[in-house]
């Protein structure tokens, strides 16, 4: 192996320095972050530029998954009515409670009578005397089924479809309506994220990827000099991967910043709006996790942008 | 590995390490088509001192750079202590590099680095620690008479002072082949001389100079061999008498 080293190089290879590669490390970091805060201002133009990139699409995130929270343990009341055809036999209506009440899901089934019915629709219309006219009392027997808090929107579609098929059941209404909603909102915006998630970090990878750019522009003469003196490609690309990733970093941190205002402005607005439907604001997910996340994705996207540029520019810098 | 290490500790303690060159029908083609080097055949004892000479265009620089592998041979080999050069993959060529000293008419320092900066480059480069590139630093602007001015950006010195903080970067490695490009182009006939002196030092202690120049005054008279090149053809090589 030694020979072979000496026959393919016209000198033999000194010893590497040991720990030559760490301390070009620290030095090309101190280095990097002395010349992003010599320059400042463009470095806190790239660093907004990256964090609203970050923000928007993490704060759909957010978005999102406080919706699926919500849905997910809803305070209201869920449930199903069930309409059971005309003169139905008390058997089929004890069968139907019976399965009903077997339902995981089910917190509490309610038997409505016709003759229940009728008092509380009189009760409710004021039309006590004309409905005395009608010779046979026109209302089915029903029952009215809660789910437990537990129960989300599959739960309540399984319960229906259960409860509809049984015999003497004529009609199953779900009364779900503004949960429902509430799941396909979440779904759209969870599209919507993952759409504007990838535009916006190949947004945040072309911002550092052309700020690199610019710096290796800038360093040119540098870079000759270097690569004349013998600097390897990896030598020549480590302060630039350094800016992506201090970029990307402070991007990251940009991105939570502007997101705590945002969360600080809207917490009222969004405690009342969410309160009326008898829910309060609690944002869920803007915890640790979350925050070093997205540091962590900020730092991925410049590190990548840096790479495509130093890969796209210092494979062609002529040496003098 | 160990014989490797051995070797190379040899090299070291014998004061500086040397290099010969061998150009073997070289021939240099550019893009455009214009042929700058044809079947160019030369051998370059390690530890010499030699001069390329030949008017303006003759394939002076050409000839530098195939060496530093700047350019590209199109036909024939270039052997550096018995390896062809010109078949090193390109990830070979850093190590190579770092092993060769180069000096320019346009020195290429930067203007926004310290004369220390500029010739503590090449030993960065290579990963060395601060604490010893500084002593290789201090020797070798010592030895170019530069020591007091190591704080100084570029512009603040003379033309003649800039060539040799250029000198300075090309050795502070210890090559083994120092390589100069026209080093006295910019420079009054009492300066150059001076640099050929400095020149002359470092291959006293056993590196391979190969400067590139058209000053036949000069050169003439400092007794060294020349290679006189036209038009890409080899037309004289003259033997030095001051060659031991
Ligand atoms: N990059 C290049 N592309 C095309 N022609 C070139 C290039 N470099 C040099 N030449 C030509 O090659 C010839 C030799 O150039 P050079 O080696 O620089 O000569 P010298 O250094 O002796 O003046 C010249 O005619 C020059 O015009
Ligand atoms: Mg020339």
């Amino acid at each position: 192996m030694a020979k072979e080293k000496v026959s393919t190089h016209p000198w033999p290879s000194p010893p590497r320095a040991r720990f030559a590669w760490f301390r070009d490390h620290a030095r090309v970091a101190s280095e990097s972050f002395g010349y992003l805060s010599a320059r400042l201002a463009t470095s806190l133009l790239v660093w907004l530029l990256i964090g609203i990139a970050l923000a928007l699409p993490a704060g759909l995130f957010l978005l999102q998954t406080n919706l699926s929270s919500l849905t997910g343990d809803w305070q209201g009341r869920p449930g199903v009515s069930v309409y059971f055809e005309r003169g139905v036999a008390k058997t089929h209506v004890d069968a139907v409670i019976a399965k009903a009440e077997a339902q995981a899901s089910v917190q509490q089934v309610w038997h409505i009578t016709p003759e229940d019915a009728l008092e509380e629709f009189q009760e409710f219309s004021g039309l006590a005397e004309s409905l005395d006219l009608l010779a046979a009392n026109p209302l089915p027997s029903s029952l009215k089924v809660t789910l437990a808090n537990s129960a989300d929107v599959v739960d309540l579609q399984d319960v229906a479809r259960i409860l509809g098929a049984q015999k003497g059941v004529d009609e199953v209404v779900i009364e779900k309506t503004w949960l429902e909603r509430l799941a396909a909102l979440s779904s759209l915006v969870n599209r919507l994220g993952v759409v504007l998630g990838a535009m916006f970090a190949l947004g945040a990878v072309l911002v550092t990827a052309t700020s690199v750019r610019l710096a290796i522009e800038a360093r040119l003469d540098e870079l000759r000099v270097q690569k004349l003196v013998g600097a390897s490609n990896a030598f020549l690309r480590r302060p630039f991967l350094y800016f992506g990733l201090l970029y990307g970093l402070g991007g990251g941190l940009i991105a939570l910043m502007l997101l705590s205002a945002v969360l600080l402005l809207l917490e009222k607005p969004l405690a009342t709006l969410l309160g009326s439907y008898g829910s309060t604001l609690n944002v869920v997910g803007f915890d640790f996790t979350f925050l070093a996340g997205l540091m962590l994705l900020g730092g991925v996207l410049g590190l990548f942008g840096a790479v495509l540029a130093s890969q796209q520019r210092l494979g062609t810098v002529e040496v003098v | 590995m160990i014989y490797d290490r051995l070797r190379w500790n040899l090299l070291w303690r014998r004061s500086w390490p040397v290099g010969s060159v061998d150009f073997r029908n070289v021939s240099k083609r550019y893009d455009n088509g214009f042929e700058a080097l044809k079947q160019i055949s030369v051998s370059i004892r390690e530890g010499s001192m030699t001069f390329l000479t030949g008017h303006s265009g003759a394939g002076k620089s050409t000839f530098l750079r195939l060496l530093l592998r700047l350019e590209h041979a199109d036909r024939g080999a270039i052997a550096v202590n018995g390896v062809d050069v010109t078949r090193l993959p390109e990830r070979a060529l850093p190590a190579y590099r770092r092993n060769l000293g180069a000096v320019f008419q346009d020195h290429h320092l930067l203007a926004n680095r310290t004369v220390y900066e500029n010739v503590a480059l090449p030993l960065r480069v290579g990963g060395m620690r601060e604490k010893d590139a500084a002593r290789r630093v201090r020797a070798a602007l010592s030895r170019v008479g530069l020591l007091e001015k190591e704080l100084q950006f570029p512009r603040a010195l003379s033309t003649g002072e800039q060539q040799r903080v250029g000198i300075a970067r090309a050795v502070v490695n210890r090559p083994k082949i120092l390589l100069a490009d026209e080093p006295t182009g910019n420079l009054d006939p009492e300066l150059s001389r001076d640099i050929m002196t400095l020149f002359q030092q470092f291959r006293q202690v056993g590196t391979t100079v190969i400067v590139a120049s058209h000053d036949r005054e000069l050169i003439n008279s400092l007794g060294f061999r020349i290679i006189e090149l036209s038009q890409g053809q080899l037309l004289r090589d003259i033997p030095g008498v001051a060659d031991g």
